[in-house]
């Protein structure tokens, strides 16, 4: 033995036929959904789908380069994609990964550029500062969800409005670089930039530490007790409670660690791609992120396959509107299709065939 | 014939719940389906009911065979449920309850009251009840809710009542008068189907009865035709005999509480200073009508609800200001009632049931990593020795029947040698085979030196296995009972507040 299901859904599927259904075809089917859907608009705008589409391929998948975009462009979303399945699986929906995304990269930054005499230690020493921003950001709405029943997706939801003026403010003010005319800080010391994973190729070490945390969230949720009792809260708080779980702490710990994912992407990004932080700094990647998580049912090869699905489509539709007269826009209805779709409850269709 | 089946069959995957089902309800008569679980009575009722549809034959309304697609095309033909669950909604009265989807209205739309009111005293006289119409849903006990569902069903213009387990929830005399309401609306000429697997009652309300086992009708006859004895020789294939309950050696004191006052989640006391003892190698039963602060007891014991007042002491530590994982940590085991709500994670696979709150255990973790060949093991041979039926361990739990989901609740409690297990209601919706099984894991570990609690609606239970019965009512001790010192009557006396002499 054995072989645990990994998501409520499929673990609620009670015959063999549709707990295979529901780990192979249904994760699946939001994404085939979307392309269908968008193939109408296109050819009802006069595009041939078969051509955009493998036009699409080609930006995202078609020469080295093109993947190592694919993969940078992914890189955020698979780090805040698993941030929000961290607390998914305890049964809290952190809507802030955004913010803190933003606080995270702000702090990474700073460190960046302001401890410049660390020398090699400059790097881990800025990418666990903006881990520790992002879970001290996490720590109220953990604390009032836990100990008071406070709605988590209300309270994050406000954090990030509250992350993003706070940022954009210091940005223009105390951390403004000398000079700047833009809302930026400083650039960060050369010391203190993720390297490239090969020389080359646009593709840095950001990539190499969102694949070990997919490893890690994997290792986590099947191998380790805290991820066991963290699966049994999220599917039953109660259950979870009389066998003797502290669910509170529980929650409080993965809204944490969710925290920390999440600053963690915005260290990575900053110190990996912008170098510095500036105002709007983050195009969403909170957001997409619970797309991410969503699609991928909370599964560590899902959310990977997930984000590389995002990242394909960010890079694919950033440069065909170069080469073709696709507007880019098809590719954001394509990305919101798929976004609908993941969030759709497919497995209520199948409900009726359930036995029970 | 008002409602039946020919040839019903229905099947999920490999399983056939129902296996060419044949029955007959006369009209004006109380029929009983009987059956252990996994019969095939729900499957049966959901198909009647029009929730679920057959493979194969059909269900016959007045003689011709229709076909029901959903609930509502059952109602149109007079046919309604009372559910074990209760389906009122809380917040409402009493009365707002019974017109809900059927409110009487004036020329304006506005909410008729008075013509409600008319409609319930009506319905009252029919039934030979009196209600409080005003009263909220929440204030009404169980007995009082069970019968406007009844009532509601009969507003709604069903003719053919069907009634899942109706007396699981109820004390002996509220039984009778269930019993009495059933017989006057037969009189009325009103059809009653009964599912029970208590045959007693059976035997007394029906005219006749359809025993189902394994999915299939094992026979169908008339209740005087018959015997209590042969109707529970057919619903189980063989005689299963009742665990002899040997007069137990208690030593020392291992769980007592002191003057407990507890409130409910709302904030209400409903415990009013109980003193009770469980001493090693004793079961004690608390006996009492459903909401008489039994709930309130276990959860304060457990640490899962509020007290207010009082000391619980368990193996000589007071544990009352110490969190559920702590008190459990001390030996503390808990059988909840709700089974599928918080004695199981439902969706959760049957190993992950059976380990949970046991995976730290050295054996079972090192350094927070899961040893997971160790528990592996350790699951099966646990559900091998407890006989669950089960294809595979890592299959999701909700597709065990309802007795072999409580054998590896019990499984997992009984884990690990406890000192002391609060046993919740072990038995609800648990077939006869499964009560046997049930009884004889409590008596094996209270023969073992375990200390039971045990809390349970079913007199005939409490009776089999308790070395003492303390009665509660209204949140006070109304009086103890050893082994073999009270009868059934004197026990459902002090159930409804008659104190003991």
């Amino acid at each position: 033995m054995t072989a645990m299901p990994e998501t409520a859904l499929a673990a609620s599927a009670a015959s063999g036929w549709s707990r295979r259904a529901g780990t192979l075809a249904l994760p699946a089917l939001p994404v085939v959904l979307a392309f269908a859907l968008a193939a109408i608009v296109l050819a009802l705008a006069g595009h041939d789908p078969v051509d955009v589409y493998g036009q699409l391929l080609t930006e995202a998948f078609g020469s080295r380069q093109r993947i190592a975009s694919t993969l940078a462009a992914s890189t955020p979303l698979i780090l805040s994609g698993l941030a929000i399945a961290v607390a998914f699986r305890a049964g809290a929906f952190n809507v802030g990964v955004e913010g803190c995304i933003y606080v995270g990269g702000l702090a990474a930054a700073f460190a960046g550029f302001t401890f410049t005499g660390l020398g090699p230690a400059l790097l881990p020493v800025a990418l666990v500062t903006g881990i520790a921003t992002g879970a001290l950001w996490m720590l109220l709405p953990g604390l009032l969800r836990a100990r008071l029943g406070v709605d988590e997706v209300v309270t994050t939801l406000m954090l990030n409005f509250i992350a993003i003026s706070l940022t954009s403010y210091l940005v223009n003010g105390p951390l403004l670089a000398p000079g700047a005319a833009n809302s930026a800080t400083p650039m960060i010391a050369d010391a203190a930039r993720l390297p490239r994973l090969f020389s080359g190729i646009n593709l840095n070490a950001g990539f190499a530490i969102a694949l070990a945390l997919v490893v890690l969230y994997w290792l986590w949720g099947r191998w380790t007790a805290i991820g066991f009792e963290t699966r049994l809260a999220g599917l039953n708080a109660r259950f979870a409670r009389a066998t003797g779980l502290d669910v509170p702490m529980l929650i409080i710990r993965m809204m944490l660690m969710s925290g920390a994912i999440g600053g963690l992407a915005g260290a990575v990004h900053a110190l990996g791609n912008v170098h510095r932080f500036v105002a709007g700094f983050s195009p969403g990647y909170g957001f997409t992120g619970i797309a991410v998580a969503l699609l991928g049912r909370g599964n560590a090869l899902g959310i990977l396959l997930a984000a590389i699905l995002f990242g394909a489509l960010a890079t694919s539709g950033a440069t065909i509107q170069l080469f073709t007269d696709v507007p880019v826009e098809i590719v954001n209805i394509l990305q919101g299709m798929v976004m609908i779709f993941a969030v759709a409850r497919f497995g209520l269709l199948f409900a009726r065939r359930k036995a029970s | 014939m008002r409602l039946g089946a020919r040839g019903l069959v229905r099947r999920f995957g490999t399983l056939t719940a129902n296996d060419r089902v044949d029955f007959a309800a006369r009209r004006g008569t109380v029929h009983a389906i009987v059956g252990g679980n996994g019969a095939g009575k729900s499957t049966l009722m959901r198909i009647l009911q029009g929730v679920d549809q057959p493979d194969e034959g059909s269900v016959i309304v007045d003689g011709k065979p229709v076909a029901f697609r959903h609930p509502a095309d059952a109602f149109a033909r007079g046919i309604g449920m009372v559910h074990q669950e209760f389906m009122l909604v809380p917040g409402l009265s009493l009365l707002e309850n019974l017109i809900l989807a059927r409110e009487p209205a004036d020329a304006l739309g506005r909410l008729d009251i008075p013509a409600a009111l008319a409609a319930a005293r009506a319905l009252e006289h029919q039934a030979g009840v009196t209600l409080d119409w005003h009263m909220p849903v929440d204030d009404a006990p169980v007995h009082v809710r069970q019968i406007v569902e009844i009532l509601r069903l009969l507003y709604r213009g069903a003719d053919v009542l069907i009634l899942d387990e109706p007396t699981a929830v109820l004390a002996p005399s509220q039984v009778r008068d269930l019993i009495g309401l059933l017989q006057r609306l037969k009189a009325d000429g009103r059809t009653i189907l009964f599912i029970s697997h208590k045959l007693d009652e059976v035997m007394s309300v029906a005219d006749d009865i359809t025993v189902m086992r394994q999915g299939r009708v094992v026979a169908s006859l008339a209740a005087a035709a018959t015997s209590k004895a042969a109707i529970a020789e057919m619903m189980i294939g063989e005689i299963v005999d009742a665990p002899a309950a040997r007069p137990a050696s208690a030593g020392t004191a291992v769980l007592s509480v002191v003057d407990l006052v507890a409130t409910d989640p709302r904030g209400i006391v409903k415990l009013r200073g109980v003193d009770l003892t469980v001493h090693a190698g004793e079961i004690v039963a608390v006996a009492g009508v459903a909401g008489n602060g039994q709930d309130e007891l276990v959860a304060a014991v457990t640490g899962l609800g509020r007290r207010l007042r009082g000391s619980v002491t368990l193996a000589g530590v007071d544990i009352a200001d110490l969190p559920p994982s702590a008190r459990r940590a001390r030996g503390l085991a808990y059988l909840s009632p709700d089974r599928k709500a918080e004695g199981l994670c439902i969706a959760a696979s049957i190993a992950d049931n059976t380990i949970a709150g046991h995976h730290r255990r050295p054996a079972f973790s090192a350094g927070g990593i899961l040893r997971r060949g160790a528990i592996a093991r350790h699951v099966e041979t646990l559900l091998d020795r407890y006989s669950v039926q089960r294809a595979a361990s890592d299959l999701p739990i909700s597709s065990l029947s309802g007795g072999n989901q409580q054998r590896v609740a019990i499984a997992r409690e009984l884990d690990g040698a406890p000192k002391v297990l609060v046993s919740c209601q072990p038995t609800r919706g648990v077939d006869i085979r499964g009560i046997a099984f049930i009884h004889r894991c409590l008596l094996d570990y209270r023969d073992r030196g375990g200390a039971v609690l045990l809390v349970s609606e079913e007199l005939d239970e409490i009776i089999a296995l308790a070395d003492r019965i303390v009665v509660l009512f209204e949140g006070r001790r109304t009086g103890e009972i050893r082994r073999g010192d009270g009868d059934i009557e004197a026990i459902g006396r002090m159930m409804l507040g008659e104190r003991a002499a």
